[in-house]
């Protein structure tokens, strides 16, 4: 391998993709335009939830009740209605996502000391929603009008985001994610764009040999790659005030490693076809759809059935996802997570390996 | 620089197949030091395959190949080492410029970086391009970019230089130049070989190598190979040369038919010799001579009665179109002062000129001079940024809607829908002309009756050969009998034998009342037309017949269309110098 | 002009069928896309993994870590012997909650003096946090509590909590569903804009330009066939609707009266597409990239409630979201016109302008 052949191929694709406006563009632009509506747009958190009430006692028990719901900061009152057909047509219509329905005698019913049912009429359509409006709906519910003593004191500690904000959650995964969608995608393309074009006759015609050639497409995707990662990186701490509670040093230089693993995977999938669309098609059904529904960024592994979880633990976006939410969120370092590093590390290797394989200097 | 091998390119029973299809098959090849040699051979032939093999970017599926006296397959990194292999169309970097195309070709093929600048200095001077250092490729004309794709692969001053098609899509002038540049390389001891399907390229090789549907059908020098085609190529000057073709596209001993503007040229099964009977129809039709072969008779002669041709030929008279309103004395088109400017770049410039009904005129000139934008402009598909132009009896600019049903149009690329069968191409064409049921199966009938496509319905369009692909897209654009027709480059890539018959139907076309505008670049098709206008830089430099353009230089040049147009091109050239242009 | 017509409406119908690549994506869309979604999204908390570290290791300590593990919600990860190691679990992730069960637990929970027990979440993942918490306070709460409880004449109200339209509470339905919107979003843009950008590159659509054959002739042409197809494509997911269990409450007829409107923006986006691309990989990565915050912003895969206000108003301008409530609607909830009139109207609304953009713009590209 001479060193002065690969820094040909690595002058020239640089000016290339330079004077390429846009694809520089996309590269630089797509990632953050990922990283704004993934941050904001998924949220789980529940909150500001349309209440809808029929009120048959209208005592001000009942309407204590309803206090009780605002009060809680969850719920806002959407609707008050008349009648049950009302009821189910507020929830139909999605106009309401939760129904309090409190009977006739509600107010006398307690003043006698006895229980009074109140039903809470849910929308269950969005079950991780819908669970937790259930549960604060009983717990509201069942602590009217006062709490009572429970058997077991529980003292919950949540670690690692106490403020279980969706943006601690989603931002450190999404490092992982946006990796997998364009660094395989544009070195993918780079290649198949040079077999449709013919130009890659002349690099075959040539003494170039693969692996100087692969490594000389490697080395300015990867500096994209890991321009991209530091730029998510820098915007989720910034904008999204994400927490870093561990080192910041250990994120990058795992991160090089992994953008190592996805520009091979973008190698590896050019030297499958020759044409552009293909290999697009492949890259993201590949790369990209594997890691954002398996790697745990946001689905958990751990309900999925077990050949499924198997699958996922053969992904690299996994590893990275749980090394940089290890090391954003727990603070982990090395000691903790070297297993996840040791399997990128592997999966470099190999993936490269089998890329410098398959590539051969032949048309057909 | 050479290596002492004897044999530069020793191939053996030399084939390669692609799934059920031989590519090339059972080539036998011999190449020795300083030689060039000329693989001619229309479209699918197999000439890439075979310098893709020799080339050792290509394993064989059986035989061998040692290039260099190094196997192609067991060392083919020795052999890519030594040799420039220059691929067909433009296969350099198109965002990288001049220089740094040509730093990274010498980087790349280790050239030492102390020997680079001298060596580039000197390509770039042989190729003309010292001005353009640094402009993208990307940027430069069709021309120039081969010659600096010539250059990125002398730089390493290699043993062997193969070429696929460098002349394609090449303007005459810069071809000439290529050639200039492939001769002083050789000189330095070089070997050439490339492929080509321009005949008249054959003609300044060394050894030419005939290729037909994979298989090596002839090899040999020049005179050699015109030598086989002595006494069996006639030519025919009569008044009636409908008549004249018809008489000879019934006989079998007649291989090949050109329908030539003026006379009509064809040739003879060389062991049989022109029958008696045959002979004396002629000379009652007009006068008859035998003429000199050319390499494209000889290999018409030598591959005709192979392959999917069919032997009984149609596109014999066609009986004359109905003439429509509005057309009636009116030329078939005629252009006023048309110009059209896309962003500063001028890409026809004042053009004016006329074709009567029923003419064929020819228009000739490179790449990016301007022909397609021409016909864009006359079919109603461009607006003119300036000037007009009437076209059967419509005027381009108020009506280009109404321009429409009454003409055809061949597009460069055969754009036919690849994903369905000819019937279905030819039923979808006829609605969108108007023709539904009977008025469509009539035309559909009449014209795949003249263009020979009876028994094809049903193929898949993608997988015909160029050929049909080619009389399929005349059929498409004449079913509803339009007055005009344009086709631009309807030929490129056709084997001799299927552009004779082309050219003959377009003349039969003509014949029956149709005005035909063609454009080639095979120059030796001029013959077939009536007329020709030569375009350079969007201009027209010269406009009549062949005749009459050769007379009105200044100076004596030899009869060939490629003389004339050069001429014309230098003459063109010259004026722009003088008035303070620049040339490219 | 019928001729004319007929004859560009028949190729478009001869090239679909011949396209395997696009057929084949179109089946695997509405399938196999769906059923690997389905298998691999949930924010349903099941199976997570929790370490019981029970420093007291009595009956009654046993018994309350038995009745996290009966549950659903939890499954075992093992029975740390410190908190120390509990926490270093977590740490790796091992474990994603801990219960510390007190020594002396059994003997405070019979004197009546409520013992203190922790439980230890991972917070990484908010959303399953949150949800395990409310499950373990949940399980904490009702441990013990069934015995009498003293109150001082006053009664307690009784939550009697009903879950509708879901009562198995699974996430199955909804991204069934939502697949199902998402495959019609895709294919009703990608089609029409392959369509286009592949006359472009093939060529064709400069020799159709020559014929009398007209740009709204054409624009119909390239419309026309993909709502169809795309209305047909629906049969087969039913299927996959069947197999998994997902009821239709409400009118099919709607539904598929509705999805024709829908799938009349998705057209417009892909006619929009192809008239700006000149290949077919930048048709491709426009599609995919440009639906991209569409899929975001319609709640497909978490409602539009819970964004932000600003996203939430954009998000009304998307036609996938009033899609998503349109199907979420009918076969969920039994949801007719009557209730689902503003969704119709919304699609109505985005879908027309879109659909004579898109016509205007088919006409200027270089394609009409």
């Amino acid at each position: 391998m001479k060193p002065s052949r690969v820094t040909a191929v690595i002058e020239k694709e640089t000016k290339e993709i330079v004077r390429d406006p846009v694809t520089v563009g996309v590269a630089l632009i797509m990632p953050l335009i990922m990283l704004f509506l993934f941050g904001y747009a998924i949220s789980l958190d529940v909150e500001d939830i349309r209440m809808g009430v029929l009120d048959h006692d209208r005592s001000p028990a009942s309407r204590q009740l309803v206090d009780e719901f605002v009060r809680s900061g969850y719920f806002r009152p959407a609707g008050a209605y008349g009648t049950p057909q009302e009821v189910e047509s507020a929830l139909q219509r999605n106009a309401v996502k939760l129904a309090l329905v409190i009977p006739p005698g509600f107010q006398e019913a307690l003043a006698r000391g006895e229980t009074a049912p109140v039903q809470a009429l849910v929308d269950g359509t969005y079950s991780a929603s819908a669970n937790l409006v259930a549960a604060y709906a009983e717990t509201i519910i069942a602590g009217f009008p006062e709490v009572v003593a429970p058997a077991v004191r529980v003292e919950v500690r949540v670690w690692y985001n106490p403020s279980l904000r969706s943006a601690n959650f989603v931002v450190p995964g999404l490092f992982g994610v946006i990796l997998m969608a364009f660094p395989p995608l544009l070195t993918a393309l780079a290649i198949t764009r040079e077999k449709e074009s013919g130009s890659i006759q002349q690099v075959y015609a040539s003494p170039l040999t693969p692996a100087e050639f692969l490594a000389g497409k490697l080395v300015p995707y990867g500096l994209i790659a890991f321009l991209q990662i530091v730029m998510v990186i820098a915007a989720g701490f910034l904008w999204f005030a994400v927490p870093m509670r561990g080192s910041l040093d250990l994120l990058l230089a795992v991160g090089l490693v992994y953008v190592f693993v996805t520009v091979g995977i973008g190698l590896l999938v050019s030297t499958i076809t020759n044409s552009q669309v293909v290999a697009m098609l492949l890259a993201l059904i590949v790369a990209l759809m594997p890691s954002m529904l398996f790697s745990g960024f946001l689905f958990p592994i751990f309900t999925m059935p077990y050949v499924a979880q198997l699958y996922a633990r053969t992904l690299p976006a996994g590893y990275f996802v749980d090394f940089s939410r290890g090391v954003v969120l727990k603070g982990a370092g090395l000691p903790e997570l070297w297993p996840a590093v040791a399997l990128l590390f592997a999966y470099t290797i190999i993936i490269f390996a089998l890329a410098v394989w398959r590539f051969r200097k032949k048309v057909a | 620089m050479a290596e002492p091998h004897p044999a530069i390119i020793r191939a053996q029973r030399l084939g390669r197949r692609f799934g059920g299809r031989w590519a090339v098959r059972d080539v036998d090849l011999h190449v020795s030091r300083g030689e060039i040699l000329g693989l001619v051979g229309p479209d699918g032939a197999g000439k890439t395959t075979l310098l893709q093999l020799c080339a050792a970017i290509l394993d064989p599926s059986e035989g061998e190949c040692r290039v260099l006296g190094f196997d192609t397959v067991r060392q083919s990194a020795e052999v890519t080492s030594r040799i420039g292999y220059m691929a067909q169309g433009f296969t350099l970097y198109s965002r990288l410029t001049v220089a740094e195309n040509l730093k990274f070709a010498a980087t790349a093929r280790g050239v030492p970086p102390g020997l680079l600048p001298v060596r580039r200095a000197q390509l770039l001077e042989m190729a003309g391009l010292g001005p353009f250092i640094h402009r993208q490729e990307g940027a430069l004309s069709g021309g120039m970019r081969k010659k600096l794709a010539l250059c990125a692969n002398l730089v390493h001053r290699p043993a062997l230089l193969l070429l696929d098609e460098p002349g394609l899509g090449v303007d005459p002038l810069s071809r000439r130049e290529l050639w200039r540049m492939l001769e002083g390389f050789r000189r330095e001891g070089a070997t050439i070989a490339f492929s080509t399907s321009y005949m008249d390229e054959a003609e300044l090789c060394d050894r030419v190598a005939f290729l037909d549907a994979g298989r090596l059908v002839a090899l040999g020098t020049p005179a050699d190979l015109r030598a086989r085609g002595a006494g069996a190529v006639f030519r025919v000057a009569s008044s009636e040369p409908g008549v004249v073709e018809s008489a000879l596209s019934r006989v079998p001993e007649v291989l090949g038919v050109q329908w030539q503007a003026r006379e009509v040229r064809f040739a003879v099964d060389p062991a049989r010799g022109l029958p008696s009977p045959l002979r004396s129809a002629l000379e009652r039709l007009g006068r008859i001579a035998p003429a000199p072969p050319t390499i494209e008779d000889v290999f018409v002669i030598l591959t005709a009665g192979a392959g999917d041709r069919p032997a009984a030929d149609t596109g014999a008279a066609i009986e004359p179109r109905p003439r429509g309103p509005g057309e009636a004395s009116v030329p078939g088109i005629s252009a006023d002062r048309l110009s059209r400017r896309f962003d500063g770049f001028i890409a026809v410039d004042d053009l004016s000129f006329e074709v009567r009904t029923g003419e064929v005129f020819g228009l000739l000139g490179a790449n990016g001079a301007g022909k397609t934008t021409l016909i864009r402009m006359l079919c109603g598909l461009l607006p003119p940024s300036s000037g007009n132009a009437r076209v059967a009896g419509t005027d381009v600019v108020a009506d280009p809607r109404g321009l429409r049903q009454r003409i055809g149009y061949m597009s460069q690329r055969f754009s036919l829908y690849g994903d369905l069968s000819v019937a279905e191409n030819l039923a979808f064409f006829a609605r969108a002309y108007g023709l539904d049921r009977r008025a469509g199966r009539e035309a559909i009938a009449w014209a795949s009756g003249v263009t020979g496509l009876a028994g094809l319905e049903h193929q898949s369009v993608a997988r015909l050969s160029a050929a049909v692909r080619q009389r399929l897209g005349l059929a498409c654009s004449i079913l509803h009998r339009p007055a005009v027709v344009f086709l631009d480059e309807p030929t490129s890539g056709v084997d001799p034998l299927s552009r004779f018959r082309f050219w003959r139907l377009v003349n039969a076309l003509a014949a029956a009342g149709t005005t035909v505008l063609v454009t080639t670049h095979y120059l030796e098709e001029a013959a077939y037309c009536h007329r020709l206008g030569l375009m350079h830089e969007g201009r027209l430099i010269a406009l009549g017949d062949l005749a009459a353009l050769r007379a009105a230089l200044s100076e004596e040049v030899p009869e060939t269309v490629e003389a004339v147009f050069v001429a014309y091109i230098e003459r063109e050239r010259a004026r722009v110098l003088r008035e303070g242009g620049t040339a490219s | 002009m019928g001729t004319r017509l007929t004859g560009l409406l028949i190729k478009e119908m001869l090239q679909f069928l011949r396209d395997r690549v696009v057929l084949i994506l179109i089946l695997w869309l509405y399938t196999v896309e769906i059923v690997i979604c389905t298998l691999a999204v949930s924010f349903e908390v099941e199976n997570m993994p929790l370490a019981i570290a029970d420093l007291d290791r009595t009956p009654a300590s046993r018994a309350l870590g038995q009745s996290f593990l009966v549950t659903e919600t939890f499954a075992s990860a093992g029975q740390p012997a410190s908190v120390t190691e509990a926490t270093a679990w977590l740490q790796t992730g091992r474990a994603r909650a801990a219960l510390v069960i007190p020594e002396g637990f059994q003997r405070d929970l019979a004197r009546g003096e409520a013992p203190a027990v922790q439980i230890l979440i991972d917070g990484t993942d908010s959303n399953i946090a949150a949800q395990a918490r409310g499950a373990a306070l949940g399980i904490l709460g009702r441990f013990g509590a069934a015995p009498a409880l003293e109150r001082n004449g006053r009664g307690n109200a009784q939550p009697v909590v009903r879950v509708w339209y879901n009562p198995e509470r699974t996430y199955n339905s909804f991204t069934v569903l939502s697949m199902i919107a998402l495959a019609a979003l895709m294919v009703g843009v990608i089609y029409p804009a392959a369509s286009i950008v592949r006359e472009k590159e093939a060529g064709t659509i400069e020799q159709l330009r020559v014929t009398p054959i007209g740009t709204m002739e054409l624009f119909v042409a390239k419309t026309v066939p993909t709502l169809v197809m795309g209305l047909l494509s629906i049969f087969p997911s039913l299927l996959i609707v069947w197999w998994f269990g997902v009821p239709l409450h409400g009118s099919f007829a709607l539904f598929l009266a509705l999805s024709a409107v829908f799938l009349v923006s998705a057209v417009a986006i892909g006619v929009l597409i192809g008239s700006i691309s000149r290949t077919l990989q930048q048709a491709l990565l426009l599609s995919f990239f440009g639906l991209f915050p569409i899929l975001f912003l319609s709640g497909t895969i978490t409602p539009a409630e819970s964004m932000p206000e600003v996203l939430q108003t954009l998000s009304l301008v998307s036609p996938l979201r009033h899609y998503m409530d349109v199907i979420l609607g009918v076969f969920l909830k039994g949801a007719g016109l009557h209730e689902l009139w503003p969704q119709a109207l919304a699609l109505a609304a985005i879908g027309t302008p879109l659909f004579l953009l898109a016509a205007w713009i088919f006409r200027r590209s270089p394609v009409g």
